[in-house]
C-alpha cells in the first residue's frame, strides 16, 4: 500500500503568474521540437502486413477464385457483413461463389474470416480508405473484392507465421 | 492565506431571507450532447442559485442490447463487441470476457500468455488513465494536457497497431490465448515506450499537481467516505481514492497478478485530488509491472493459445494438409459449445472490477451473459457528491468518476 502524497501549494504556486510562465514556457519549447501530428490524407498512414485493413478474395495467379463457398466466414463473421451463394464450378475445387457480398458498411474488421477460411480465400487487406456515396456501393460484390494473391502475400505469410503453434 | 470554506447547504445558498427569489429552483439538463459528460450521459438538475439541488444522471442513451445481443451470437462472435464496451481499453474487456471462458471450459492458458496479457493490460491502463487525464483536465481548462496526454496515447496506440493491426478495437484476445504472439519489433517499441514514460507522467504532474486553478478545482470537491465508496459498491480508483485498499490484481490475483512487484495507491481524503493522484500513481505503478512483465518475455517461451482440440482454431498449416483438423476448424468455427455451468471472472480495469458472469445451458450461445460494468456504478454516485455544492464542480466531478458511456449503458 502506499498512500499519495496530497501537496501543499507553496507560496509561488498560490501566486499563480509563475505557473502561467511555466505554461507559456512549455508551449514556446514545443515550437522547435519536432511535430507529432500526421497531415493525414495527404499522409497516408503507415501500412503493413500486420494492418487488418478491408477483407478481401485472393485470386489465384491463373485468374481463377479461391473461394469454395463453404460459408466457413459467413459463419464466423460477427457483424453478419458477408453473403454467400455458391454454385458449381467444372474446376477441381467443384465449388465458387456465385454472389460473394460483403457489407462493408457493416464490416467490423475484426478478421475473424480470415481466420476461419481453410482456404487461404479471404484475406485482410492493408487498404483502410472507406468512402461513396451511397450505401448499395458499399456493399461489395465479388468483382471489387477480387485481388490477385501476389498482393496479399505478406499478409498471408504473416497469418501463417502467427497461427504456427503446437 | 487563510482559504476560506463555504457551507453548501441545498437551499440555504442564499441567506438573505428577504431575497424573493430565495429557495426557488429551476430545472437544467446538462447532456446528453455535452462536451463535458464524455459521451451521451443526461443530468437533470435543480438549481438554486449556482447551488444544485438536486441531480439525476440520466443513462442509457448509448445502448446497444450487449447482453442481449450475446445470447444470440454466440461464445466467440462476442469477443468483438467486448471490444466495444469501454473503448479506451479494449484489451482489458477482452482478457476479462476471455477468462470467464476459460473458467467457464477448464482451459488453462499457457504462461506465455499470461505474461503477454499482463503486458496489453498494464499498457491499456495506462492509454485509459491518460484519457482520463486529458478529458478531465481539458474540461477545467488545461488544454496542454490534453494534447500533451493524447501525444503519448499516440504513441501506446502505435504499439497497439503494430501488435495488432489495429489501434482501437484490437480483438486479439482469444479463448485459451490471445491471437498472436509479441515480436521483436513490438517488444522495442514498447520498451522503448515503457523506460520514456516515468519522466513524463513527472511533467504531467509538474504541469497539474501544484497547479493553483487544478488545485482549487479538485480539492475537497466531491469527498467519498470509504463507507459510502462501498455502500455504493464503487471500485477501482475511486474506491482507492477514498483510501481502501482494495485492488483485484492484489486481493484475487489473476494472470499471475500476485508474482509482480507493484504497490496500490491508495489516497486519504476521496475528493476529486485524490482520485487524480491515485490514477497518476497507477500509471507509475502499471508502467513497472508492464517492464517486469517485458523482462519476462524471453524467459517464458512457448505458445499463446492453449491447446484444447475442443475449443481452439487448430494450426493454420494443419487445417490445409489434414482432414480431422479441417472437421475441427468447421465445428469450432460453426459451433463453439461450452459445457453446461456458470462462472463469474473479474478483472481490474481503470475504472474499477469489471466483471463477466456467464451463464451455459451447453449450447453454442450463453444463456445469460451479464456484464458488471463498473463505470455504472461510478455514474451512480454522481447524485451523491453533486448535490449541494455548485454547478462548476460538477464538471469536475464527471471528469474524477472517469466513464465511458459505451460500457455504462452497454
Ligand atoms: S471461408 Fe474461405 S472458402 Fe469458405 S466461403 Fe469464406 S472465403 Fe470462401
Ligand atoms: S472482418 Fe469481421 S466483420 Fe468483416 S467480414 Fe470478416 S468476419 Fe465479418
Amino acid at each position: 500500500m502506499a498512500i499519495v502524497k496530497r501537496k501543499e501549494l507553496s507560496i509561488g504556486e498560490k501566486l499563480y503568474l509563475p505557473a502561467i510562465f511555466r505554461g507559456l514556457s512549455m508551449t514556446f519549447r514545443q515550437m522547435f521540437k519536432k511535430r507529432v501530428t500526421r497531415q493525414y490524407p495527404e499522409e497516408p498512414l503507415p501500412v503493413n502486413e500486420v494492418t487488418r485493413g478491408q477483407p478481401r478474395l485472393a485470386v489465384n495467379d491463373d485468374g481463377t477464385i479461391r473461394c469454395v463457398s463453404c460459408g466457413l466466414c459467413e459463419a464466423a463473421c460477427p457483424a453478419y457483413a458477408i453473403t454467400i451463394d455458391g454454385q458449381e464450378t467444372d474446376r477441381f475445387i467443384e465449388r465458387e461463389p456465385e454472389r460473394f457480398d460483403i457489407d462493408m458498411l457493416r464490416c467490423i474488421l475484426c478478421g475473424f474470416c480470415e481466420e476461419a477460411c481453410p482456404k487461404d480465400a479471404i484475406l485482410m487487406s492493408d487498404e483502410l480508405e472507406l468512402a461513396d456515396f451511397s450505401r448499395e456501393a458499399l456493399i461489395y460484390d465479388v468483382e471489387r473484392l477480387k485481388r490477385p494473391v501476389s498482393q496479399l502475400r505478406p499478409r498471408l505469410d504473416y497469418v501463417y507465421k502467427v497461427n504456427e503453434r503446437w | 492565506m487563510k482559504s476560506t470554506t463555504f457551507d453548501y447547504r441545498p437551499g440555504f445558498a442564499d441567506s438573505d431571507a428577504d431575497d424573493p427569489l430565495s429557495g426557488e429552483t429551476i430545472e437544467v439538463n446538462m447532456g446528453p450532447q455535452h462536451p463535458a459528460t464524455h459521451g451521451v450521459l443526461r443530468l437533470g438538475m435543480d438549481l438554486d442559485g449556482e447551488t444544485m439541488v438536486r441531480v439525476d444522471a440520466d443513462v442509457g442513451y448509448l445502448h446497444r442490447g450487449k447482453e442481449k445481443t450475446a445470447e444470440s451470437l454466440g461464445w466467440a462472435k462476442f469477443f468483438p463487441h467486448t471490444d466495444r464496451l469501454d473503448y479506451v481499453q479494449p484489451l482489458i474487456n477482452n482478457i476479462g470476457y476471455a477468462m470467464a471462458l476459460e473458467k467457464l471450459a477448464g482451459i488453462e492458458i499457457p504462461p506465455r500468455a499470461e505474461v503477454v496479457r499482463v503486458l496489453l493490460m498494464e499498457i491499456s491502463r495506462i492509454a485509459a488513465h491518460l484519457i482520463y487525464l486529458g478529458t478531465s483536465s481539458i474540461d477545467l481548462g488545461a488544454v496542454t494536457m490534453f494534447f500533451n496526454t493524447f501525444k503519448e496515447r499516440e504513441n501506446i496506440y502505435s504499439i497497439l497497431d503494430a501488435y495488432t493491426g489495429h489501434r482501437m478495437n484490437n480483438t486479439y484476445v482469444r479463448i485459451g490465448g490471445l491471437y498472436a504472439d509479441v515480436d521483436e519489433k513490438v517488444e522495442g517499441m514498447m520498451r522503448e515506450f515503457l523506460t520514456q514514460f516515468p519522466a513524463r507522467v513527472d511533467e504531467f504532474e509538474g504541469l497539474l499537481t501544484g497547479n493553483r486553478i487544478w488545485y482549487d478545482r479538485n480539492r475537497d470537491v466531491g469527498v467519498i467516505s470509504p463507507e459510502e465508496a462501498m455502500a455504493w459498491s464503487l471500485t477501482g480508483p475511486i474506491l482507492r481514492g477514498s483510501g481502501v485498499e482494495w485492488d483485484l490484481r492484489k486481493n484475487e490475483p489473476y494472470c499471475g497478478y500476485e508474482t509482480y512487484d507493484f504497490e496500490i495507491p491508495v489516497g486519504t481524503v476521496g475528493d476529486c485530488y485524490d482520485r487524480y493522484l491515485v490514477r497518476v500513481e497507477e500509471m507509475r505503478q502499471s508502467c513497472k509491472i508492464a517492464l517486469q512483465a517485458l523482462n519476462r518475455l524471453k524467459d517464458t517461451p512457448g505458445d499463446v493459445l492453449a491447446e484444447d482440440r475442443r475449443y481452439i482454431l487448430p494450426p493454420r498449416t494443419k487445417v490445409m494438409s489434414s482432414m480431422e483438423e479441417l472437421i475441427a476448424q468447421f465445428k469450432i468455427v460453426t459451433d463453439l459449445c461450452l459445457p453446461k455451468g456458470e462462472a463469474y471472472a473479474g478483472v481490474e480495469s481503470s475504472k474499477g472490477e469489471l466483471g463477466f458472469f456467464a451463464i451455459s445451458d451447453g449450447t453454442a450461445d450463453p444463456a445469460r451473459l451479464h456484464i458488471r460494468a463498473p463505470g455504472l456504478m461510478n455514474v451512480q454516485a454522481i447524485p451523491l457528491i453533486a448535490e449541494g455544492r455548485l454547478l462548476s464542480d460538477i464538471v469536475a466531478i464527471i471528469g474524477s468518476l472517469d466513464f465511458v458511456m459505451g460500457e455504462v449503458d452497454r
